[in-house]
């Protein structure tokens, strides 16, 4: 496995880079381990979510932070 | 020997955490910050965003809401051609930097804009109400500096803040001679902030930011790459990356970083402290005789500025004079016509600007030689 390649459950589409990282650590200050990547169609960044999808989904949802559900093999 | 008293320019010399973090920098974030997903990208965009969110927590700000700039004016222009890309009527007042004057007199004179100036006085008061009694139905902002770029009159910010609210308008704040020095955050009433990275907040040239409280939508002024969508052709909504076209200049935002983190950790208490005894020293310390004019009023505040003239030459002179001792003095008109029509200053004024690492005994010193001018 490469390193930073683990299961996920489910991947957000951020607006942008600035978004991606303030999600990321607000994810991490709750416990919700997430990593940014590149999206794999392009220019852009995706997080992909370790734990519990709707958790994550209504967090960034509570700090007014946007993005797209774009694959979900999990509980969101 | 060099004794700098041009800080109000740029603050030189710069703390050494200034200086290691342009050398981290160098050797460390070589990437393109938001750009590309490889480990230098990423390292280099991770460093970016954790100076945003330094440097917004400084202002009590949002870091999507902190947006790097070259310097003050940049900021300043966005700000204003930004805020009213639609027309309406804009005050500024009559102690602005020429970095929001001539914007806002350019866009005036091209018929987008109607354009007031709010007179100011010493008195904060009068200042206040001179801004209030120009405001319309069709009022869409108001720009104001912190502290004069001139004399180092601190404005009634807070109030203007107050008479925006009231009024549904958005004040467009200067803080290149405040920011580092009072303490200023958006709290304040302001509804957006610009200012220089490299004066109080010690980063190095070519810095600066335009931190806005997301009220007021700000209209880019450039398009062009933000990292992302970049099959469209439509600029992305959403600060800051909207604001932000092109590569950022990690190396001056790592510095600005540290500059802030200087700030913070010293206190800005102290170094106002420390300035404001130098500057009211110096001051006390020029010779009472008339022959020397020290641009202060005892009913206004200011910041650690001094401007002054000498009886017989002009301020060009009398800086070139000191410049041959060593010492560092703005003369001229400083980039701010309205204040030095304001003043009466025709020949303009020497400006004496301390930073935290000004000695008193050199400002001593300077005064000594200048009362033998």
């Amino acid at each position: 496995m490469v390193r930073g390649e683990t299961m996920n459950k489910c991947i957000l589409e951020m607006p942008s880079y600035t978004y991606a990282q303030k999600a990321e650590r607000l994810l991490r200050s709750k416990g919700i381990p997430s990593n940014i990547k590149r999206r794999s169609t392009g220019c852009g960044y995706v997080l992909h979510i370790f734990a519990d999808c709707r958790a994550a989904a209504q967090l960034l949802e509570r700090y007014g932070i946007p993005y797209v559900l774009r694959e979900n093999g999990g509980s969101a | 020997m060099i004794i700098n008293f041009d800080n109000a320019a740029t603050t030189f010399p710069k703390p050494d955490c200034v200086k290691a973090a342009v050398d981290e920098a160098m050797s460390k974030y070589g990437g393109n910050a938001g750009r590309g997903g490889h480990a230098l990208a990423a390292a280099t965009s991770e460093a970016v965003y954790s100076a945003r969110e330094d440097i917004a927590s400084f202002f009590r700000a949002k870091p999507e809401n902190t947006i790097y700039a070259m310097n003050c004016t940049p900021a300043l222009n966005m700000s204003i051609q930004g805020i009213m890309a639609g027309g309406g009527h804009l005050i500024i007042s009559s102690m602005e930097h020429n970095s929001a004057a001539r914007p806002a007199a350019r866009l005036a004179e091209e018929g987008r804009i109607t354009l007031s100036v709010a007179e100011v006085f010493p008195e904060s008061e009068k200042t206040v109400a001179a801004f209030r009694s120009l405001i319309r139905s069709d009022t869409k902002a108001i720009v104001c500096t912190l502290a004069g770029n001139v004399t180092g009159q601190i404005m009634p910010f807070r109030e203007i803040g107050q008479l925006c609210r009231e009024h549904g308008i958005c004040f467009i704040a200067d803080g290149a001679q405040a920011c580092g020095i009072i303490d200023v955050k958006l709290s304040d009433g302001i509804n957006i902030l610009c200012t220089a990275g490299h004066k109080g907040l010690y980063g190095i040239t070519g810095t600066g930011l335009l931190i806005t409280d997301g009220q007021f939508p700000v209209v880019p002024l450039m398009q062009g790459g933000t990292g992302t969508d970049s099959l469209s052709l439509r600029q992305p909504d959403l600060t800051p990356e909207s604001l932000e076209s092109g590569t950022v200049g990690v190396i001056g935002i790592m510095s600005l970083k540290a500059g802030v983190d200087f700030v913070r950790r010293t206190g800005i208490g102290n170094i106002f402290r420390h300035e404001d005894r130098i500057c009211r020293r110096f001051i006390s310390r020029l010779r009472g005789d008339g022959r020397i004019t020290v641009y202060r009023s005892p009913a206004a505040q200011y910041v650690p500025i001094a401007a002054f003239n000498i009886e017989g030459m002009t301020s060009e002179e009398a800086a070139a004079r000191l410049d041959r001792y060593g010492y560092c003095l703005r003369a001229g008109f400083h980039c701010a016509a309205l204040t030095h029509a304001l003043l009466g200053t025709k020949n303009g004024a020497v400006r004496f600007s301390p930073s935290y690492f000004s000695r008193e005994e050199d400002a001593a010193k300077l005064a000594e030689l200048i009362n033998k001018m």
